[in-house]
C-alpha cells in the first residue's frame, strides 16, 4: 500500500507543484490586499447601488467584505470550492480508471498487491495531495501580514468544510469512474455537477422557487467564510459521510470488476448505433 | 490436482457480453516445464492467461495456480508469478530505472537489484533511458526484466519476443531456459510456431475459446498427416496400400511412384511396402505450421458451413 501512496504523490507530483505555487502566490496577494479593503464602509455602501442581481448572485457575502470572513468568503472559499473542486473531480476519476484505460494497470495488478491495497494506497495519495494544497494556503494566510487578525484556530476551520466538499466531488468522481464507461465521462459529469451546483446556489439567491432544490444539493451544505466564527459540524460530517459511502461504493465496485486493457466492457448503445448506421 | 502441477484448468469460461472468449479450457501445465499456448490472435490466450492472475475473473470452471485459487488469493499467486502482458503499457514520464524501482516497491523490495542490472547488460537495455523515448522493442526488453527479476516459481508470458529482434530473441530463449533449470515454470503464449517449436516442450493450441491439441511438439508432429513418395522397381497394384488404416493414396503415377498420406503410426505402411520392391522413400514431415494451419482452416470450413 505505501508504495502505492508513494507512486501516486510521485505521478501528481507536476500538477502537485503547479497548484501549491498557485495557490501560494494567490493566498499571499489576497492576504496583503485585504488591509486596503478593511474598514471601507463606503464600498459597501457603493456596493448597495449595484444591480440586486448581482449582488443577490454572490450572495451576503458582498456585504461583508470589509469584515475578516465576509472576505476570505467572497475571495477565496466561495470560487476555490468550484476551482479546486474540478481539480478534485479529475484526480478522482483518474485515480485508477485512468491508468486501466492505458493499460498500465494490466501490469500492476500482476503484483503481489491486492485490489484494497491499490485503492487504499491510491485513495490515501489522493487525499493527502489535496490536504497539502489546502494546508499550503493555511499556511499562506496565516503567515502573510494582514489586519485580519485571525488566530490559526479560526482560520483552519473554513478549510474543514472546503476539504470535505473536495472529498465528496473526488469520490464521486471515482465512484462513477467505476460505473461509467470511461475516465473521461466520469469527470465532465462530475465537474458538471460541481459547475450546475455552483450556479444554482447562486441563482437561488434571486430565485425563492429554487430554494426547496438546493437543499439537496451538497454546495448548500458547504460554509465557506462562515465557518470561521460558527463550524457547523452536522454540514461538515454530512458532506464526509458522503464522501466516505462513495469511496466504499467505489471501493466495492472495483474488487468485483475485471481489469479493462482497452477495448473490454463499457456501455454499449445499441439502439443509438444502429440508428447511426442508417 | 496433484503437487507436481503448476498450472490446472477444467472448464474454464468466460465472456465479453455476447462474445465467449473462453469456452471450457481444460489444462495441465507440469511444474518446471516450457509450455506453449499457440493460437491466432483472438483465440482466448490473453484472456486465460489474465484470468490466471486475476485480473478478470472467469464465469464458470475451476483454476489453480501453482495450487493456489487466484479469485481467492491473488496476492500468493502473484508473489510467486512474473508477467508479461502482450500490450505492454508503462508510466511515460518514469526513467527505465525508475519504473523497475517501483516494481520493485510493488514486491517489497525482494529483489535482487544486481540481477537486474545483470538482466538489462544481457538485453543491451539502457536503464537510464526516459520510457516515453523506448521503441517497441526496448520496451519489451523493459517487460521482459521486469517479469524475471523476483526469480519467480511460474512465469506468464503472452508473446514474449514480440517486437524484438533475432538476436534477442534467442537471448530471451536463453534466459527462459535458464529459469527452467532454476526451477521455474514457463508458459508462453504465441502465434510464432517457430518460437513454440525452440522452445515450448509441450504445447497446447487454442482455437475459439478452446483446446484442440495438447501434446509435446515433436509427438504432435508425429501424430500428425505426412506425405510420402515411394518409387518401385516395377509396376505396382496400389490397392493394397489404399487399405491401410489412416493411409491415403494421393497419385500413382504409371504404376511405378506412388504418393501417399499417413494419418498417425507408420507402422502398418511400412510392414505392407515391405511386399514390394522399394527402390527409394521420402517422408516430408510437416512443421509445427503446417500443423497449426491444419487445425485453423478446419475452423475456416466450419465457420463456412455455420
Amino acid at each position: 500500500m505505501f508504495a502505492e501512496f508513494k507512486h501516486t504523490l510521485r505521478h501528481m507530483r507536476g500538477q502537485l507543484l503547479g497548484w501549491v505555487i498557485g495557490i501560494t502566490l494567490y493566498s499571499v496577494l489576497m492576504a496583503s490586499f485585504y488591509d486596503s479593503i478593511a474598514g471601507m464602509e463606503g464600498l459597501v455602501e457603493l456596493m448597495k447601488g449595484y444591480p440586486q442581481e448581482i449582488m443577490a448572485f454572490f450572495g451576503d457575502s458582498m456585504f461583508a467584505i470589509t469584515k475578516p470572513d465576509g472576505y476570505l468568503d467572497l475571495y477565496f472559499f466561495g470560487y476555490m470550492a468550484v476551482i479546486i473542486g474540478v481539480l478534485a473531480a479529475a484526480m478522482g476519476n483518474a485515480l485508477l480508471v485512468s491508468d486501466e484505460e492505458k493499460g498500465i494497470l494490466d501490469l500492476v495488478l500482476s503484483y503481489p498487491v491486492s485490489r484494497s491495497a491499490l485503492f487504499w494506497g491510491r485513495m490515501v495519495g489522493f487525499v493527502s495531495a489535496l490536504a497539502l494544497i489546502l494546508f499550503t494556503s493555511w499556511f499562506s494566510w496565516l503567515v502573510t501580514p494582514s489586519s485580519l487578525g485571525l488566530s490559526w484556530i479560526e482560520l483552519l476551520r473554513p478549510f474543514l468544510p472546503l476539504m470535505a466538499l473536495l472529498l465528496f466531488f473526488g469520490s464521486l468522481a471515482l465512484l462513477l469512474s467505476m460505473l461509467l464507461p470511461s475516465a473521461r465521462a466520469a469527470g465532465t459529469l462530475c465537474g458538471g455537477l460541481l459547475v450546475a451546483n455552483y450556479l444554482l446556489i447562486g441563482l437561488s439567491n434571486m430565485n425563492e422557487n429554487l430554494e426547496a432544490m438546493i437543499k439537496y444539493t451538497p454546495l448548500y451544505y458547504y460554509q465557506g467564510g462562515d465557518a470561521i466564527f460558527d463550524l457547523n459540524w452536522v454540514w461538515l460530517s454530512g458532506l464526509l459521510a458522503g464522501a466516505i459511502i462513495f469511496t466504499l461504493l467505489a471501493w466495492w465496485r472495483f474488487q468485483r470488476r475485471d481489469i479493462r486493457v482497452g477495448g473490454e466492457g463499457g456501455w454499449r448503445l445499441p439502439a443509438l448505433s444502429r440508428l447511426l448506421r442508417r | 490436482m496433484k503437487d507436481n502441477v503448476a498450472l490446472w484448468a477444467r472448464g474454464l469460461t468466460k465472456s465479453y457480453g455476447k462474445i465467449q472468449a473462453l469456452r471450457g479450457i481444460d489444462l495441465e501445465v507440469r511444474r518446471g516445464e516450457i509450455f506453449g499456448f499457440l493460437g491466432p490472435n483472438g483465440a482466448g490466450k490473453t484472456t486465460a492467461i489474465r484470468c490466471m492472475l486475476d485480473l478478470i475473473r472467469p464465469q464458470g470452471g475451476t483454476l489453480r495456480v501453482l495450487g493456489f485459487d487466484p479469485q481467492a488469493d491473488p496476492v500468493a499467486v502473484r508473489a510467486r508469478t512474473g508477467y508479461l502482458p502482450g500490450e505492454l503499457h508503462m508510466e511515460d514520464s518514469y526513467k527505465v530505472k525508475d519504473q523497475l524501482r517501483y516494481y520493485k516497491d510493488l514486491r517489497s523490495n525482494h529483489i535482487d537489484w544486481d540481477f537486474v542490472q545483470q538482466l538489462a547488460r544481457r538485453l543491451d537495455l539502457d536503464l537510464a533511458m526516459p520510457i516515453k523515448n523506448l521503441s517497441k522493442g526496448n520496451k519489451q526488453k523493459v517487460g521482459i526484466v521486469q517479469a524475471l527479476m523476483s526469480r519467480p516459481e511460474l512465469l506468464l508470458m503472452d508473446e514474449p519476443t514480440s517486437g524484438l529482434d533475432p538476436l534477442m530473441q534467442h537471448e530471451v530463449y536463453r534466459m527462459l531456459r535458464e529459469a527452467q533449470a532454476e526451477g521455474a515454470t514457463v508458459f508462453f503464449s504465441s502465434h510464432i510456431i517457430s518460437e513454440v517449436e525452440i522452445l515450448a516442450e509441450r504445447v497446447a493450441i487454442i482455437r475459439q475459446g478452446i483446446i484442440v491439441e495438447e501434446a509435446d511438439p515433436h509427438r504432435l508432429m508425429e501424430m500428425s498427416l505426412r506425405r510420402i513418395r515411394v518409387r518401385f522397381s516395377e509396376t505396382i497394384d496400389s490397392t493394397p496400400l489404399a487399405e491401410i488404416e489412416g493411409v491415403t493414396l494421393l497419385s500413382l503415377n504409371k504404376g511405378t511412384s506412388a504418393h501417399l498420406q499417413v494419418e498417425g503410426e507408420m507402422d502398418g505402411l511400412i510392414k505392407a511396402l515391405g511386399a514390394y520392391r522399394v527402390r527409394d522413400i521420402k517422408i516430408e514431415r510437416p512443421s509445427l505450421e503446417d500443423i497449426f494451419l491444419t487445425y485453423y482452416k478446419d475452423e475456416d470450413k466450419e465457420e463456412e458451413i455455420n
